[in-house]
């Protein structure tokens, strides 16, 4: 019975299955906790193999749609709202990335929370159906609903089981957001009450006909509400709180997933909606992207504290997800599609990697470390993979998607192309010295003589779980490196339609963009 | 004999609770109604039992479709809908005071007939379709509310607040009364379709519109909005929560639906857009100054009494778009506010926050102790906010809307800049007693303290909190079943 009652509602399960778990797992007490963190990584795990059985076999539908659930919901004020969920090229990978993401975070940090830690995994499981929800959701309030409510959790998240600054950075977190969102929803529903409808074919079609300037100042809200998310240059400044004070897997999934969710935004949303708008302000997002590369590569190398490190290196790599989008090419828009899924991973990673050397010498000053690489040999192997896969090291993932990126930059056919191309290309020097500069500090070198510091609290090597936890994420550093075809070739039907509107810009050569593969 | 069977009709969910108000001081001549705990029960019981016989006979009225009337009172659609409205908000309130004036030790049955006094004054005040009636339920509803605010005796701000509410109450309804004798002077009728039809004409005579203005500010006083509001902060602070979750959800309520009827009542034309525009200065002003006065404060009640504020003003935003839709918005918000709210101040009650302790200080680290309640008022406060997927953003989405629709962006654009900064007040609930520790005084105190289990108040909580989330879930139908059809069928009764 329930079986049949799945396969009709594929996304409706995978969406709302966490929720569920997670809030039964709410109810549990405390002293259980050991018992809620087992059912809530069996959950996601469940979710996990769910999505791993019936996902990759789903056939490709009328538009690359793998799936679709559609059905009314409400009318409120004249505009229906539908329920209309629907998994395709777009949102493929990262759906995977998210229910893959979420029960290796759990089994990384299992210890690494000691207070309510059931608590904090129900919230988990929560957070995960607002991203699940707002990744395959195709009706505009719906995916406001999504959007939205993925806020709560991931602020408890920081707020209670964050660090010394948590509520500082939880409220930032907060605010920030929805500062972006609530201008946002007010465009939303301007173009909604034009169009009548919440389907972005729809509001699209009604964009269309509103005189240009108002095309333009709409997909201003809507870009702000992304842009702050994502986070770009010069809004980004929640980010390095956010996740200095997050618990461990905080960072991961906020690294990992909901950062993505902006850039996707642009994606599936704002670029599709007001295209003409968007190639107007493609220079301008191009300039604030390049910014972000260079400007985060840069501060990033001045940090004391690696996990901060790793968070301006996010807006450093995010940077670049923006730049592909905003070539309006298909090259380098899969480019940051399949950057998205690297930095998911590889950033995911290096958070994950931070937290076990902070739970073992809870410190995370660069100065308090030195010779690691003696007292933590497979410790060591696995940062120093995941390093260089950050660092876009040819055949690990980050190569191919900034490879792709900068070649859809430079051949944009926008002035501005070939500058911001060499631009970024200094962001990937730069992000080369500042991480192996990090990694030299703590790993190599003589033992920070102190015996207060972090260094000789490191008396154990990864354990088994930590391996296992690991060694999924290595794989696929390699395989997204030396086959990223298996990761493009879903999208690339759908971004080549989501860009269809866009205007190329002159001089583009035509036959470029389907071309290059 | 002298009433045909349309009028009894018509005032039965008057005389229900007004019976109940009649007999609860007999059953509370006891004196030992201290001691006896079958006696408080059963007070609570008859207030109950009235509330509940009120909400069904009105209940099956709306089913049956009929809107009867007697003489000026008219019990349509929208009289029905503040009927109900006002017996849950009731009803919650009884639920509430029964834990709340037992922690005060202050158990009185006069409590629950003023209380019930007052629902039946706030809904002859939303039936009444003429100015006299209309004054005499407002009176009707205030002066129980005065001295309601006052009860619990043996707390010298509850003369201050109760003394403070009074005197301005007094003076907003001479305003009001003089308004309506200025309206009767000029138009020479009491019935406010025809004193509508006058003040829609585009150059009414300068002592109506000084009338109307009066009258004006007697509805946005009820309201809580800037320039009336200033009594609210304090009087909020004075009353026992349970009453002020009451005057915050239903006074509001019944104002805002009697200035619909008023507004609704034929003024268009030239002459509404003076009326919108008033209402659109209020609006803006209450939004601005009620968000960023909740900012400051220390207290929960004080900062709920600035969030009531500001919430009058994304009320009159919708009354400023004005369409249909808009009205219907505006019940939506007003069903969406009375669950919240009442939720929100329900917090204070089943955690026994007595007295003064209701500062954030007092509720730090109190989350944990009893995560059911303080996750359901955690919704309730984020519902307040407007954040998605809960009730209190649909009322927002459907008056942004139509406002957007109408033209208003800039209003819209205000609304959302200070709905904005009302996520951090309302956030510091949820951090205070979730973030925070308890201190270790406050340890102490509680130990001292005999633990209060509070159920009643709990149970209305949860059931506030559970409301919140499922009309987040399925708002659609609310939205038709009950906002659109008294938006729509209020209009087509009046013109």
């Amino acid at each position: 019975m329930i079986t049949p009652w799945m396969n009709s509602h594929l996304l409706t399960f995978l969406v709302f299955a966490p929720f569920v778990c997670g809030a039964i797992l709410l109810l549990f007490p405390q002293r259980q906790a050991a018992l809620a963190k087992l059912l809530a990584v069996m959950g996601a795990t469940a979710v996990l193999a769910v999505a791993a059985i019936k996902l990759f076999r789903l056939p490709a539908g009328e538009n690359g749609v793998l799936y679709l659930e559609r059905a009314y919901w409400f009318t409120a004020v004249g505009v229906p709202v539908e329920y209309h969920l629907a998994l395709d090229g777009l949102n493929f990978w990262l759906v995977i990335l998210t229910v893959f993401l979420v029960p290796l975070t759990m089994l990384g940090t299992w210890n690494s929370l000691s207070n309510r830690a059931g608590t904090a995994f129900a919230l988990f499981l929560m957070l995960e159906t607002g991203m699940l929800g707002a990744l395959v959701a195709q009706d505009l309030l719906l995916f406001y609903l999504f959007w939205e409510a993925m806020l709560l959790p991931m602020y408890f998240l920081i707020g209670v089981w964050g660090g010394s600054e948590r509520k500082y950075a939880a409220t930032k977190f907060m605010l920030f957001t929805l500062a972006g969102s609530l201008l946002w929803l007010v465009a939303l529903l301007y173009t909604a009450g034009a169009a009548g409808s919440f389907s972005p074919e729809v509001m699209a079609q009604a964009a269309t006909r509103m005189p240009v300037k108002v095309q333009n100042l709409l997909f201003v809200a809507f870009a702000l509400a992304f842009a702050i998310k994502v986070p770009l240059f010069p809004l980004h400044t929640w980010l390095p709180d956010a996740h200095t004070e997050a618990p461990t897997a905080g960072s991961v999934i906020l690294a990992g997933v909901l950062l993505k969710l902006g850039s996707y935004g642009f994606l599936r949303f704002a670029i599709p909606i007001f295209p003409g708008a968007a190639a107007h302000y493609a220079g301008h997002l191009a300039a604030l992207s390049t910014v972000a590369i260079v400007y985060g590569a840069l501060v990033a190398m001045m940090q004391t504290d690696i996990k901060k490190l790793v968070a301006y290196s996010s807006v450093s790599h995010m940077g670049f997800v923006m730049l592909g989008i905003a070539s309006m090419t298909v090259v380098g828009t899969q480019g940051a599609m399949l950057q998205m899924l690297n930095h998911g991973v590889s950033t995911g990673a290096l958070f994950l990697l931070v937290g076990m050397i902070y739970d073992r010498a809870h410190t995370r000053r660069i100065a308090d470390f030195g010779g690691v690489a003696l007292r933590m040999p497979v410790f060591t192997t696995f940062f120093l993979i995941v390093t260089l896969s950050s660092i876009g090291l040819p055949l690990t993932n980050g190569f191919a998607g900034e490879f792709l990126i900068l070649n859809g930059t430079w051949l944009s056919g926008f002035g501005w192309g070939r500058t911001a191309a060499c631009f970024a290309t200094l962001g990937v020097l730069l992000s080369a010295a500042y991480m192996l500069w990090m990694f030299k500090r703590v790993f190599w070198g003589p033992e920070n003589p102190d015996p207060e510091s972090g260094t000789h609290h490191l008396n154990e090597d990864l354990t088994p779980r930590e391996i296992a936890v690991m060694l999924p994420l290595v794989a696929l550093i390699f395989w997204m490196g030396i086959h990223p075809q298996t990761f493009l070739g879903h999208s690339e039907k759908q971004v080549a339609r989501a860009l269809q509107q866009a205007q190329a810009p002159e001089g583009r050569p035509a036959a470029f963009d389907s071309e290059v593969k | 004999m002298f009433l045909s069977a349309g009028e009894l009709s018509a005032i039965l969910p008057l005389l229900i609770p007004a019976f109940g108000a009649c007999m609860l001081p007999l059953a509370s001549l006891d004196k030992d109604q201290a001691t006896v705990k079958w006696i408080r029960g059963a007070m609570f019981l008859m207030a109950l039992f009235s509330l509940g016989g009120g909400f069904l006979y009105t209940a099956r009225l709306w089913a049956s479709g009929a809107q009867p009337a007697f003489g000026a009172l008219h019990m349509d659609r929208l009289a029905q809908f503040s009927a109900i409205f006002t017996f849950v908000a009731a009803a919650l309130a009884v639920l509430q005071l029964w834990d709340h004036l037992h922690q005060e030790g202050w158990v009185k049955g006069e409590t629950l007939s003023l209380l019930l006094f007052s629902a039946t004054g706030m809904i002859v005040f939303v039936a009444a379709k003429n100015l006299i009636l209309l004054f005499l339920g407002l009176e009707l509803l205030s002066i129980p509310l005065y001295a309601l605010t006052a009860t619990v005796r043996t707390r010298s701000q509850a003369y201050e607040g109760g003394m403070k509410y009074f005197i301005t109450g007094a003076v907003a309804a001479s305003c009001f009364l003089m308004g309506s004798v200025l309206l009767y002077g000029v138009t020479g009728t009491l019935d406010l379709a025809t004193i509508g039809q006058f003040l829609g004409a585009a150059r009414p005579d300068p002592l109506a519109l000084a009338g109307a203005a009066l009258v004006l500010g007697g509805f946005l006083f009820k309201m809580s909005a800037v320039p009336f509001h200033q009594w609210t902060p304090d009087v909020y602070e004075a009353a026992p929560h349970p009453v002020t979750a009451f005057m915050s959800v239903a006074t509001k309520a019944a104002a805002v639906l009697a200035l619909m009827r008023f507004l609704g009542a034929g003024v268009s034309g030239p002459g509404s857009l003076r009326i919108q525009s008033a209402l659109a200065v209020a609006a803006v002003l209450t939004l601005v100054l009620g968000n960023l006065a909740a900012l400051a404060q220390e207290n929960i009640k004080r900062m709920l009494a600035y969030s009531s504020i500001s919430h009058a003003g994304y009320i009159l935003l919708g009354l400023v778009a004005g369409t249909p839709e808009a009205h219907a918005g505006v019940i939506f918000y007003l069903t969406a506010y009375l669950f919240m709210n009442m939720g929100a101040f329900g917090l204070l009650s089943s955690f026994g926050l007595v007295g003064d302790r209701t500062t954030f200080d007092d509720v730090k680290g109190l989350g944990w102790k009893r995560p059911d309640h303080a996750i359901l008022a955690t919704l309730c406060m984020f519902s307040l906010a407007g954040i998605p997927p809960l009730a209190g953003f649909y009322g927002k989405y459907m008056i942004f809307k139509e406002l957007i629709v109408q033209g208003h962006i800039g209003m819209a654009v205000t609304g959302v800049l200070a709905s904005l900064v009302s996520v951090y007040y309302y956030l510091r609930l949820p951090v205070a007693l979730f973030l925070e520790k308890r201190s270790e005084k406050a340890e102490r105190d509680d130990a001292e303290r005999p633990a209060f289990k509070a159920r009643m108040a709990g149970a209305a909580l949860i059931v506030c909190g559970v409301l919140v989330v499922v009309l987040g879930l399925f708002p659609g139908s609310l939205y038709k079943g009950l906002a659109k059809r008294v938006a729509v069928d209020a209009f087509q009764a009046v013109r």
